[in-house]
């Protein structure tokens, strides 16, 4: 019998997904992603039982491809976050409660809107799941970003961003767009000083390849 | 108890297998067996023994039986057949080759030697008839790092299972039947833990017979279904170590849990195997950065 391949978007996309510790610029292109949106401090209520919907449904969809003879790794949960203005730029500022924010996993583009629908209503029917009917697959065109590996607590990606934006205006470029996190390490196991997050920040100015 | 008292009574208790083993290795001793002469648990008493003794006690047995043998070698009288049968080999070769390998040379070259009995080392550092070296059993362990270990109440679980006979690193499929079935069923839901309990120690068990079951809490009632059960995971006080790294490790970890930690720990383990609780996706996360919680259940 021959082995299914599982399909490794992580790895298939290495460049994306593999940052060092110092800023690099890379164009991200066309992804497909279970998504849900909301409002308000990462860490609250709200956004803990939207990761358990986003959870809940990925698996779901990615055992039932497997069944199917399509199997795949579950990628790493990403978030997108911007202020009241919009974009990154009044993050810092704003209180939490302000912001405004995406949680997604990148799918494979073989899972579709009715691949979720289907795993949304088995969950729904074994009992209510706050949050899962907002889940969505999306497809989206990141553009070009400069990106760069924060280990260390949330609140002090700062000194990271701050060596992103040096490099931003040494290539002359501006930033804009949401601030953009990839969780590599689980919050609530990994201790904050080891916990190992992706930073993006799109820019716009740079020249085509 | 107190801590100093629990150190004690472990040693003690240890004390009286050891004894034991050394006055009937002429008869057939079971791990069953010896975990009633010690008063521990069926569940834990292999690996309380690996973690104090150093040395798995099947092992032990055997390698007293050998050392036995050899001391008998050097009285005139009994055949090496005899002598054999007497270490609990049925078969000469069979003798013969364990006794090479212990001892770098076959029992008739030892018979005939002129030379007193020396006995290779080994770790526990407890030979064949030296009561002496039995009491120095654990003298170091106040000496010992300590262990991270918390002790936690943790409600029962209700949880759908399938359970896999064979090494642990096969244990894959079981997890595949389950997670498929449980995806089918709407089942995976938010909060889902994965959990795993090992009826064996793989120090001693033989690698096609150890019992793994593959768990997953469920919050809603279900029938189970084909090779999926359902059953619940015992509730109550646990120990809990956080073991990091490999799952191919999780055998140190547990060492220094039943070694180190349980004699000095006050507390008794209670007749229930051991919880793994799986904090992530192994397709996705280097082994390096593996997060389980190893729970022993406590009286």
């Amino acid at each position: 019998m021959t082995q299914a391949i599982k399909l490794d978007l992580t790895k298939f996309y290495k460049p994306e997904y593999s940052a060092p510790k110092k800023p690099t610029l890379l164009h991200i292109g066309w992804g497909e992603y279970l998504q849900i949106a909301g409002k308000g401090a990462p860490g609250s209520e709200s956004y803990i039982e939207k990761i358990g919907a986003l959870y809940a449904a990925a698996y779901t969809m990615k055992f039932a491809s497997k069944e199917a003879g399509k199997d795949f790794v579950v990628c790493k949960l990403e978030c997108l976050s911007w202020g009241p203005g919009g974009d990154a730029s009044d993050l810092a500022e704003c209180p939490m409660e302000d912001w405004s924010w995406e949680l997604m996993i990148r799918m494979p583009d073989f899972i579709s809107s009715r691949d979720l629908s289907s795993a949304t209503k088995k969950i729904q029917g074994k009992g209510d799941t706050p949050g899962i009917e907002a889940l969505r697959v999306v497809g989206r065109e990141q553009d070009d970003c400069i990106q760069m590996l924060h280990v260390g607590p949330y609140d002090q990606e700062g000194s990271t961003l701050e060596s992103m934006r040096d490099f931003a205006s040494r290539e002359g470029l501006s930033p804009h767009g949401p601030h953009h996190e990839i969780y590599l390490s689980d919050p609530r196991r990994v201790e904050a000083a080891r916990l190992k997050t992706i930073l993006r920040m799109y820019v716009t100015g740079a020249s085509s390849p | 108890m107190s801590r100093e008292g629990t150190i004690e009574d472990y040693r003690s208790r240890l004390l009286r297998v050891l004894e034991y083993i050394q006055d009937h290795l002429d008869q057939p001793l079971t791990p069953g067996e010896l975990a009633e002469v010690a008063h521990f648990s069926p569940f834990h008493f292999q690996r309380i023994f690996r973690g104090m003794v150093h040395e798995s006690v099947m092992g032990h047995i055997r390698r007293l039986r050998l050392e036995r043998a050899a001391i008998h070698l050097k009285s005139e009288g009994e055949s090496v057949t005899d002598i054999a049968f007497g270490a609990g080999f049925e078969v000469l070769e069979t003798f013969s080759r364990a006794f090479r390998a212990h001892f770098a040379c076959s029992p008739s070259e030892f018979r005939k030697r002129h030379r007193p009995i020396r006995f290779p080392e080994a770790q526990s550092s407890i030979h064949f008839g030296e009561p002496d070296a039995l009491q120095d059993l654990w003298t170091e362990g106040g000496d010992m790092e300590t262990l991270d270990v918390e002790i936690r109440k943790i409600p029962a679980k209700r949880v759908a299972y399938v359970r896999h006979v064979g090494p642990y690193q096969e244990c894959g499929k079981a997890w595949e039947t389950l997670c498929s079935w449980m995806g089918s069923q709407g089942l995976m839901r938010p909060g889902m833990e994965m959990m795993g309990l090992s009826y064996d120690d793989p120090d001693i068990t033989d690698p096609e017979r150890l019992r793994y079951d593959a768990c997953a809490s469920v919050d809603v009632d279900f029938e189970p279904e084909g090779s999926v059960g359902k059953k619940t995971v015992r509730g109550g006080d646990h120990a809990i170590y956080r073991h990091r790294g490999p799952y191919e490790k999780l055998s140190e970890s547990y060492r220094r849990l039943y070694g180190e930690w349980l004699p000095q720990s006050g507390r008794e383990a209670a007749d229930a195997p051991c919880v793994e609780v799986y904090y992530n996706d192994p397709d996705s996360t280097p082994p390096d950065e593996l997060e389980t919680d190893i729970l022993l259940p406590l009286q």
